[in-house]
């Protein structure tokens, strides 16, 4: 097995590759920007190297330097996390050329998997199902217009090189195409450098439903069953789930072959993901992603399997060593998202310094995260702070489970997400498993809670009081009263990492 | 002391009096048996009202607080008696069409109309880059463009005023 890897990417999946590598024995290497001087993955890793920089382009995108600090440490092996240089064909090239392995898919099969257009001709001719719609992208909003009225609206216009939901547009009629087509390319060109899109069918009332699957260099590959990731904004998932209610043995087989032949088209090794668009009982491909998903963790509690360890093997060059038949599902599983966004205003992002931080815990709940007290969330990388994971033997104990977690969790600086994933457990939809990918846009989040609205006025009643009062004796010099004395200031203690001062730089190495 | 609370769409009044040394409260003139205890200086807040235990996280200032009770979430504005007729009367001497401000940090891509321009309510007037995403900013209201604050390619702060209409 491999001595040393280095981990290239920040935050919650940084941390989540560290510890299932010290289990395994094998030394962590972090990197870090000036930002994340006092971040969870530099503290937490046996070795760390300083990239410099705050932007993600000077750091974390920066493939010289990463490069650099693998050679430099002795580094047999990159994983990548997601995001960042993971589905980047050159990067994993260029790791390969050095001499040290990339623990993810094929250059080739990241190239033809990352392009919409590509990867949709290579699954037409694997007789893998795909959504009515476009081969080629067009590059102008007159061209899509046209192609519009073949495919019929609504219509879906995405970013031919797109992702994580940037440079996607939903257009109804042809009068919204001009500004929608704008937009999508302007957001496409910043995010990708590639303004391309293509068109599509939107479907109606579709689930999204994925499916992991795990291939390795001896020609086995098996698949660890579906994730409903129905419950999203703007494509950004908010709450996922295994299993999904409306897949059954017969469906999940199926889908699950159906995911392997995607993979074996473009000859794919490793861990990666098949996304389906499912409606009105069919599914059709959607994109697949050739990294490890933000939400593989309740595939792992229902599984049993752990992911990054598979990774770390096949990657090394083991065989998987079981087969289909060895896959067991077991109970259900819920992940949800933390993000720093503002539910009651349209989810826009919220940016603030972490200071109150209060963790769920209790049986069957797992946190992936890189959050710390001190941490200052900007609009530089992902808004994403924390996973909540929790399994249970059924559907419904998993929701109480989850909804029980969110109540003990707190993270004050910023907003978060939270509240709106305890709205969606609550509603009576969700429970019945009656749900879409617009579910989220559509929910009210107005719900009228008298008790604990009462407990909220008085606390922020009280709260104001005591600053006031904290305050007055503040201004008046020389008041020396006792728990003054002691210093309680109310600001936070916390010098956030936010000067690229020189004098103040981490060393090169640290072991 | 009263307090003047505003959570959501709804108004209510907190009144704080100390009593032999004792904080004693009513809301919307029940008072409660309560008490209040800070657990750090970080925000958590062991909260017992009318018996009922409440661990409590906050976050803010004087004027208006974040307040969370068992993962749900309160924005609560503040005002005490002369805060809150000092509002009052300002609300009364002006009448403005009205700045739009920016609801999140971002930087300005596009700009989508002109001064001069009339809008309807609803349309774009902005495109804002924020978190890797573009945003519509549109019109609150019908109007005329007054003027434009921000120009293409600065960065805006939570608040920022972008553009001025003049009402209908």
């Amino acid at each position: 097995m491999f001595k040393r890897i280095l981990i290239a990417n920040r935050g919650e999946i940084a941390m989540r590759v560290i510890r299932t590598a010290r289990e395994m024995g094998i030394e962590t290497v972090s990197v870090y920007s000036d930002f994340d001087r006092a971040a969870m993955h530099t503290r937490m890793a046996d070795r760390s190297v300083a990239l410099g920089g705050t932007q993600p382009s000077e750091s974390y995108l920066d493939m010289d330097k990463i490069l650099k600090a693998a050679k430099e440490t002795g580094s047999e092996g990159i994983h990548p996390g997601y995001g960042f240089l993971s589905e980047n064909a050159e990067f994993a090239r260029r790791v390969e050329a050095a001499g040290i392995v990339w623990i993810g898919p094929p250059a080739d099969a990241i190239e033809a998997m990352g392009d919409k257009i590509e990867s949709r001709r290579r699954m037409r001719a694997a007789d893998v199902p795909v959504v009515p719609g476009l081969v080629d992208p067009v590059a102008e909003a007159q061209s899509a217009i046209a192609a519009a009225e073949e495919i019929g609206y609504p219509i879906a216009l995405k970013a031919a090189a797109g992702g994580g939901g940037k440079g996607i547009r939903i257009v109804h009629k042809a009068s919204e195409m001009e500004l929608a087509f704008r937009t999508a390319q302007g957001e496409s060109e910043a995010a990708f450098g590639d303004g391309r899109l293509y068109l599509e069918r939107y479907l109606d009332r579709p689930r999204h439903i994925e499916v992991q699957v795990l291939f390795d260099n001896h020609g086995n590959a098996i698949h660890l069953g579906e994730r409903e990731c129905s419950i999203q904004r703007r494509h950004q998932k908010l709450i996922e789930e295994s299993p999904s209610v409306i897949v059954d043995d017969e469906l999940r087989a199926q889908m699950g072959e159906v995911a392997l032949r995607a993979g074996h088209a473009v000859k794919y090794r490793g861990a990666g993901t098949v996304e389906f668009l499912w409606s009105g009982g069919e599914f059709f491909f959607l994109e697949m992603n050739t990294r490890l998903q933000v939400e593989h963790p309740i595939t792992e509690m229902v599984t049993g399997c752990d992911l990054v360890r598979e990774q770390l093997r096949v990657a090394f060059g083991e065989p998987l060593g079981y087969d289909q038949s060895d896959v067991r599902f077991q109970g259900h599983s819920i992940e949800v998202r933390i993000n720093a966004e503002d539910p009651e205003q349209g989810y826009l992002p919220s940016t603030g310094t972490i200071r109150n931080l209060r963790w769920p815990g209790g049986p069957w709940v797992r946190v992936d995260s890189g959050l710390y007290r001190g941490l200052e969330v900007g609009l530089s990388y992902d808004p994403m702070l924390a996973k909540i994971i929790v399994w249970g033997p059924d559907r419904n104990t998993a929701i109480a489970r989850m909804k029980r977690a969110l109540q003990e969790f707190h993270v004050g600086g910023v907003r978060t997400g939270a509240s709106a994933a305890l709205s969606v457990l609550s509603d009576e939809r969700f429970v019945d498993g009656d749900i879409d990918t617009h579910f989220l846009e559509q929910l009210d989040l107005t719900q009228h809670e008298p008790k604990m609205e009462d407990a909220a006025a008085l606390a922020a009643a009280v709260h104001r009081h005591r600053l006031a009062r904290r305050r007055a004796l503040s201004d008046s010099k020389g008041n020396r009263e006792g728990w003054r004395a002691r210093g309680r200031a109310f600001s936070s203690p916390y010098a956030g990492p936010r000067s690229a001062d020189p004098s103040q730089q981490a060393p090169e190495l640290r072991s | 002391m009263k307090y003047f609370l505003t959570i959501g769409e709804r108004n209510r009044e907190v009144e704080l009096t100390e009593r032999m040394g004792e904080m004693c409260a009513t809301i919307d003139g029940r008072e409660v048996p309560f008490s209040y205890t800070e657990v750090d200086q970080l925000g958590q807040i062991a909260l017992i009202l009318d018996g009922n235990s409440y661990a409590v996280s906050i976050e803010g200032d004087e004027a208006s607080a974040s307040v969370t009770v068992a993962g749900r979430h309160f924005q609560v504005e503040l005002e005490n008696e002369r805060e809150r007729a000092a509002r009052v009367a300002e609300q009364g001497s002006s009448k403005s069409g009205g700045t739009v401000k920016s609801s999140m940090p971002g930087v300005v891509v596009d700009i989508l109309v002109a001064v001069g321009d009339a809008v309807e309510a609803g349309q774009s007037l902005l495109i804002l880059e924020a978190m890797k995403m573009q945003n519509e900013i549109k019109a609150p209201a019908a109007g005329v463009v007054q003027k434009l604050h921000v120009s293409v390619g600065e960065a805006v702060s939570n608040g920022a005023q972008l553009i001025a209409l003049k009402g209908e």
